[in-house]
């Protein structure tokens, strides 16, 4: 199937919205979520729920997150195909970013 | 202890919730703690130990995921104590010295403001006809009328300068 969407017009994310999409690679649920974050950033980046709820309604939209499941009134999200391809694009720009970052500003 | 109960009316104005979250922290510290909302500027307290709780506010339009919604923000060990018009009232004790945020960035912070200035568009037309609605001449009620509408243009004028202050506070999140 053709991807109707190009990933790089979702460009560029928000530090929240790209830690989580990189948690969404297995599937969870809010706090799973938030949990995750706190684990993945080494505890620099903390997503409270309103931001998380905002991101969710958002990604889910925009087909980046699809539902999975529900459970006890949580709903459960994974990555999409295009939310994969999206999350490469953003580490690919950050990658970029840094590399430059340690050759010029030592 | 026995419980007391008190109500306070007290007005603030929608662009300045923060103002709000601070007076019910203060609140709180004093021994009074949010136990219900009623009609918009309506509060109950209850007394009790004071505590230091964070309060804050959210602003939701569509509830279809009500539930979903109130158990993320409960599991992120925020209370839910009740809603006022579309505004949510959350509280969470402090951390030592960390303030538990709902909105971590400001990028979503402006979201909610957004959510706030659609609800106010689309409100608009409802009033704007209200005012400019032709009075009905020889009507015995033309007064009442005429007040009414000088009324409901006050209120117009206050309606846009909301919507204002509510654009501004959206474009000051998002350059930060």
């Amino acid at each position: 199937m053709a991807q109707a969407k190009d990933p790089k017009k979702f460009l560029p994310l928000t530090e929240a919205t790209s830690y989580i999409l990189l948690a969404l690679d297995e599937p969870l649920h809010g706090y799973g979520v938030m949990q995750k974050i706190d684990r993945l950033s080494e505890g620099t980046v903390s997503v409270g729920p309103g931001t998380l709820y905002g991101a969710f309604t958002t990604l889910e939209r925009d087909g980046l997150i699809t539902k999975v499941g529900e459970e006890e009134r949580r709903k459960i999200f994974r990555l999409t195909p295009l939310g994969r391809q999206v999350l490469q694009a953003q580490i690919h720009r950050l990658g970029i970013l840094i590399r430059q970052a340690q050759t010029t500003g030592e | 202890m026995e419980t007391k109960h008190i109500n306070k009316f007290k007005w603030f104005w929608a662009w300045n919730d923060e103002k709000e979250e601070a007076w019910l922290e203060k609140m709180a510290g004093e021994g009074w703690h949010l136990g219900g909302l009623g009609l918009p500027g309506n509060y109950s307290f209850e007394s009790g130990k004071p505590r230091k709780d964070v309060y804050r506010l959210d602003y939701i339009i569509d509830q279809k995921d009500y539930q979903n919604y109130l158990q993320l923000f409960n599991d992120a060990g925020w209370e839910h104590i009740g809603k006022m018009a579309g505004w949510q009232y959350f509280r969470k004790p402090y951390q030592g010295d960390l303030v538990p945020e709902i909105y971590t960035d400001n990028a979503s912070k402006a979201q909610k403001y957004q959510r706030l200035l659609i609800f106010l568009i689309i409100l608009l037309p409802v009033l704007f006809i209200s005012v400019t609605r032709p009075v009905s001449a020889g009507s015995s009620l033309f007064d009442f009328y005429s007040i009414l509408k000088t009324i409901m243009g006050f209120f117009l004028i206050f309606y846009a300068y909301s919507m204002l202050r509510i654009f501004l506070r959206i474009k000051q999140l998002l350059k930060k």
